[in-house]
């Protein structure tokens, strides 16, 4: 009956709670748990996939060539440097012979000793046995005793004796001799194939143990990769493979290879398997060794089966399934899974059939009973 | 009988609803202020949700992994996994630092999670919002969408640069700090490979000790500094259970027959809520407590106020024989309304600010309903001090002198 | 209601106790007849706002009768229980300003006392309107205090003093803030009003331009009333 003048108060009001509450039903029904949660979802197809195997490793050299002298002694000269392409039997340098020439003089000295000493035997040799010959004929007429006659062939049998002796001798001088010399010429290091020097940890005037190497030489034609793949994982992987190398200071560049062989033995506490790869042409310019690669090892298609993208796959109750879309509540179908490759693509053994359609993406975790709401692309995720 | 404060609401609702308005956002702070307290539970229990373990191997005696670091050798797992009635056991790394992308970087936990060729192993996230999960077992990751990536990022972690694949969301750690999952093995290096330099002097160091490095032994040096390049450590083990399987009982045996300690989720959340978070709660605590003595302060200054304005108004409803409690009923109904405003703006401000706080803010409806009972009895308790001042005011006032 | 008036005899008002009391009335006997309108006149500490107070019950008289209507109020002591449903029904208030509520409007302003009383809102409405014609406001009915003139604010409140119909109206410088023409008016309606409703009407007032409107005027001096004939002029 007096509805005017509260009217336009009651607009204005009206005009302020109205949003107000619409607001907060607003706020209370689409935030927080009663909010359906938003899902991505796609198809299941059938198709063939190709799995890959991940692994990285080191350039490392098939041959290497440790060159070291095979006694201690002092190097004294060492002419390439790391980096030189060498030739194989080039000397590389040598280690210094201090008194091995005196010593090979002394032998020499000796030797001629000992031949010295052949020749003094060898003459009381002739005369003990011309003495020995003569007093036997004496002895014939009767012109000796015969005591006198053995003692004759007893001195005889002495400077036999002595000759052998004295040639022994003579022998092991002109031995000693050859061993010093056959040292004198080990003093070089030389490179036994064409490669390039790697190493070189040594300078003349270094004091060298026996068996400690001075240069290293690789063959750069040998160069290949141990790679390492998690044994999880490796299933499949054999022998000429096509693999690709990505190497770590050229990203992006992709070069070609294969599987040399993979190594019988494994790593044990890393729990890997190690594998060598071979480049398909040599990488110019050559890698540095002990660079870091990556490794993706190609394996062969295999037959189509249904595919499910891996963030599809949930657990649930230590069950592997998918959550299939069927009206506004998913369910959770059990899935038995085959190979997945490395694009994230995993194949389904059974469980699901070609055109269902599946969650793939999901705001929060899904539950039974769970309301969805499908959508492009789940709210707040960047583009 | 007409209703005097709604009467009187409408007359000066202007008023009313902007100091409505006013109190509307003290009240959506304490709102956001409860939401940031189960916000820390909720990152808590997300943390524990998103292991998807029964069970917490950690080193022995420590409350690893996530409030105390723990470390253990990284093939134990498989005796882990030899344990009756162990369905899945891996291993996991924890690592907060700072991740790198293009000029800037996040402060993230880098999770290393085990690259199995089978998805959802123990430490995988439970779900995606974008992408997919690790196929690769080395320089893949997967990254919370808190950290601000996008699928195809490359970010850099330590040394080596990763390629983000998919996203996940609501990943974090106790801390709040959104998570990042790279393949285990890359996150043993960046957890306990030192940096470079620390490497080549600790060489030189090798180099330097005549032990190591004695003339008479090759190979000597470079199988000491191997030896001391080596990271076979992980900070867990993640054990999932058959189903049906007892944690304590299994707990009971790890801890008896491998001398590790080990938790069950219950014992988890305990560390992760009591312990972590139990400071930031009680200041949360307090912050709420003055928050609702500030609210409370205010709604009786303002009814106050508005009594005090009414005051004669009041002596001459008092003089033309209106009751004292249609009086007290007046005022309290005023701050009610008032409450009521300040509630549904204090709600919307909450909810449409709570995105924007760096750490997670999550309203719980039940948190909302105590919310607006509390609002409705602190402004009921405040309007007391006004009801009891209009009550004492003298009829005899309206006459004047 | 509203037979026989106002009836004040020998009544008494002391503030405090002891040493330091006062008496504010010392003796005060009036008598109003239904439909009469007096003048209650005296200077400022005579005990005037006293008297109206103890008229109106919102202060507590120390010795004295008075009776309201038909019926004793005040015989050494309250005669009824709810001195508040006492005011409510049968005095009714008119002050120097109007004092009106300023949210409600002027219908709720007047029909307030009778849904205080309990009436239903249509039918106090309905007898707020019909007053409000009587005096004339009956077209600002909708607006709000504050939309009104100061004259037209005076009748609303002598509506609102007048619509449970009491037999009493205490009148406190009805006329102060008017100039003399609109304070001739709010007098001639304090009369009109006193004759339609059979309403003893005091109207306390030093207004000079009023008091010759009065056939009685009651004096007060220290606490002290004293009767006179007044003029009378205005009405005849």
């Amino acid at each position: 009956m007096k509805m005017f003048p509260l009217q336009r108060r009651t607009l204005a009001v009206l005009a302020a709670v109205v949003p107000l509450v619409a607001l907060l039903a607003y706020v209370a029904l689409r935030s927080g748990p009663m909010a359906p949660v938003a899902v991505t979802e796609a198809a299941v197809e059938s198709r063939s996939i190709r799995p890959a195997l991940f692994g990285i490793g080191t350039v490392e050299a098939r041959y290497t060539y440790r060159i070291g002298p095979t006694f201690a002694g002092r190097l004294k000269r060492l002419d390439v440097h790391v980096g030189d392409a060498v030739k194989a039997g080039q000397v590389l340098g040598e280690m210094d012979p201090v008194d091995l020439d005196e010593r090979i003089r002394a032998q020499d000295a000796a030797l001629r000793r000992a031949e010295a000493a052949i020749r003094e035997a060898s003459a009381r040799h002739s005369h003990a046995e011309l003495q020995a010959k003569r007093y036997e004929r004496m002895l014939a007429v009767h012109a000796t005793s015969e005591e006198t006659l053995a003692t004759k062939r007893q001195e005889f049998q002495v400077a036999d004796a002595a000759l052998a002796v004295a040639r022994e001798e003579q022998a092991r001088a002109r031995a000693d001799r050859d061993a010093l010399a056959a040292q004198r010429g080990n003093l070089r290091l030389v490179a036994p194939v064409d490669g390039l020097v790697t190493l070189r940890d040594a300078d003349p005037g270094t004091t060298i143990v026996a068996g400690q190497a001075v240069v290293e030489v690789i063959d750069p034609r040998s160069l290949w990769i141990d790679a390492r793949f998690d044994q999880g994982s490796a299933s499949g992987l054999a022998a000429s493979l096509p693999a690709q190398i990505v190497l770590r200071s050229r990203d992006g560049e992709l070069l070609q290879g294969r599987v040399s062989r993979v190594e019988p033995r494994a790593d044990a506490v890393t729990e890997e398997t190690r594998v060598k790869v071979v480049f398909d042409g040599a990488p110019s310019p050559l890698p540095p060794l002990g660079e870091l690669a990556e490794v993706t090892v190609g394996l062969p298609a295999l037959p189509a089966a249904p595919i499910v993208p891996n963030a599809a796959v949930h657990g649930q109750r230590g069950q592997v399934g998918v959550w299939k879309v069927e009206g506004d509540e998913p369910s959770f179908v059990p899935v038995k899974l085959g190979r997945a490759d490395l694009d994230g693509r995993v194949q389904v053994m059974h469980g699901l059939r070609a055109g269902d359609r599946i969650v793939v993406h999901s705001e929060r975790v899904l539950a039974p009973g769970t309301r969805v709401k499908v959508v492009d692309r789940i709210p707040g995720t960047p583009r | 009988m007409i209703s005097l404060a709604g009467r009187d609401i409408l007359h000066a609702w202007g008023k009313f609803i902007f100091t409505g308005f006013g109190l509307g956002l003290l009240i959506g702070v304490t709102l956001v202020m409860a939401g940031v307290y189960r916000g820390m539970v909720d990152d808590g229990k997300a943390l524990l949700d998103n292991s998807g373990a029964d069970l917490w191997v950690v080193q022995r005696d420590t409350l690893g992994p996530y409030a105390e670091s723990s470390s253990l050798h990284d093939d134990l797992y498989r005796s882990i996994l030899a344990m009756p009635r162990v369905a899945r056991a891996a291993n996991v790394t924890y690592l907060t630092m700072q991740v790198r992308q293009g000029g800037q970087d996040v402060r993230a936990m880098v999770v290393g999670i085990v690259p199995s060729g089978e998805v959802c192993a123990p430490g995988w996230p439970p779900h995606l919002v974008a992408g997919r999960q690790i196929t690769r077992g080395h320089y893949e990751a997967v990254a919370d969408v808190a950290t601000g990536f996008a699928t195809g990022d490359r970010i850099r972690i330590r040394r080596n640069e990763y390629t983000v694949v998919g996203l996940t969301r609501r990943m974090v750690s106790s801390s709040g700090d959104p998570m990042v999952f790279i393949p285990l093995r890359d996150a043993q290096e960046a957890q306990f490979l030192k940096d470079n330099d620390a490497i080549l002097q600790g060489r030189r160091r090798t180099e330097a000790n005549p032990a190591f490095n004695r003339p008479g032994v090759p190979g000597l040096l470079e199988a000491a500094i191997d030896s001391q390049s080596s990271n076979a450590y992980v900070n867990a083990i993640l054990v999932r259970l058959e189903p049906g399987a007892s944690p304590s009982q299994v707990a009971e045996t790890i801890r008896r027959w491998k001398r590790l300690t080990v938790y069950t989720r219950a014992q988890m959340e305990e560390i992760l809520v009591g312990k972590l978070i139990a400071t930031s709660a009680r200041q949360i605590g307090m912050f709420l407590a003055i928050l609702a003595v500030v609210s409370a302060a205010i709604v009786a200054f303002i009814i106050y106020t508005l009594t005090m304005d009414k005051i004669r108004e009041i002596a001459v409803l008092k003089l033309i024989g209106t009751r004292n409690r249609t009086i007290a009923a007046m005022i309290m109904q005023q701050a009610l309304a008032l409450g009521v405003i300040g509630f549904a703006v204090g709600k919307i401000t909450a909810t449409f600010a709570g995105p924007f706080f760096p750490k997670y803010v999550l309203l719980l409806p039940r948190d909302a309903v105590s919310g607006l009972l509390a609002v409705l009895a602190i402004c009921a308790l405040a309007s007391l001090v006004a009801i009891r001042m209009a009550l004492r005011v003298d009829p005899a006032e309206a006459i004047g002198g | 209601m509203g037979t026989r008036g106002i009836r004040i005899e020998g009544l008494r008002k002391r503030y405090g106790s002891g040493d330091t009391a006062v008496d504010a009335l010392r003796r005060v006997d009036m008598h109003v007849e239904p439909g009469e309108v007096v003048g209650l006149i005296g200077p400022s500490g005579s005990g005037k706002s006293t008297l109206l107070k103890c008229l109106g019950a919102v202060i507590d008289p120390t010795a004295g009768r008075m009776t309201l209507g038909d019926e004793a109020t005040y015989d050494d002591g309250w005669k009824v229980r709810d001195l508040r449903a006492l005011r409510r029904d049968r005095i009714g208030f008119v002050f120097q300003a109007p004092y009106l509520i300023p949210f409600l409007d002027v219908t709720d302003n007047v029909a307030l006392p009778p849904m205080l009383a309990g009436a239903p809102n249509a039918e106090a409405r309905a007898r707020a309107l019909e007053l409000l014609a009587a005096l004339d406001v009956r077209h600002r009915a909708r607006a709000m205090p504050s939309q009104l003139s100061g004259g037209e604010q005076q009748r609303v409140a002598i509506a609102r003093g007048l619509v449970n119909r009491p037999p009493v109206i205490l009148a406190d410088e009805p006329t102060a803030p008017l100039d003399s023409e609109r304070a001739m008016a709010v007098v001639r309606i304090l009369n009109d009003m006193a004759r339609r409703f059979e309403t003893a009407i005091i109207v306390v007032t030093h207004d000079e331009k009023i008091i010759p409107t009065f056939r009685r005027i009651y004096h007060i001096r220290d606490g002290v009333t004293h009767e006179e004939a007044g003029e009378g002029r205005a009405f005849e």
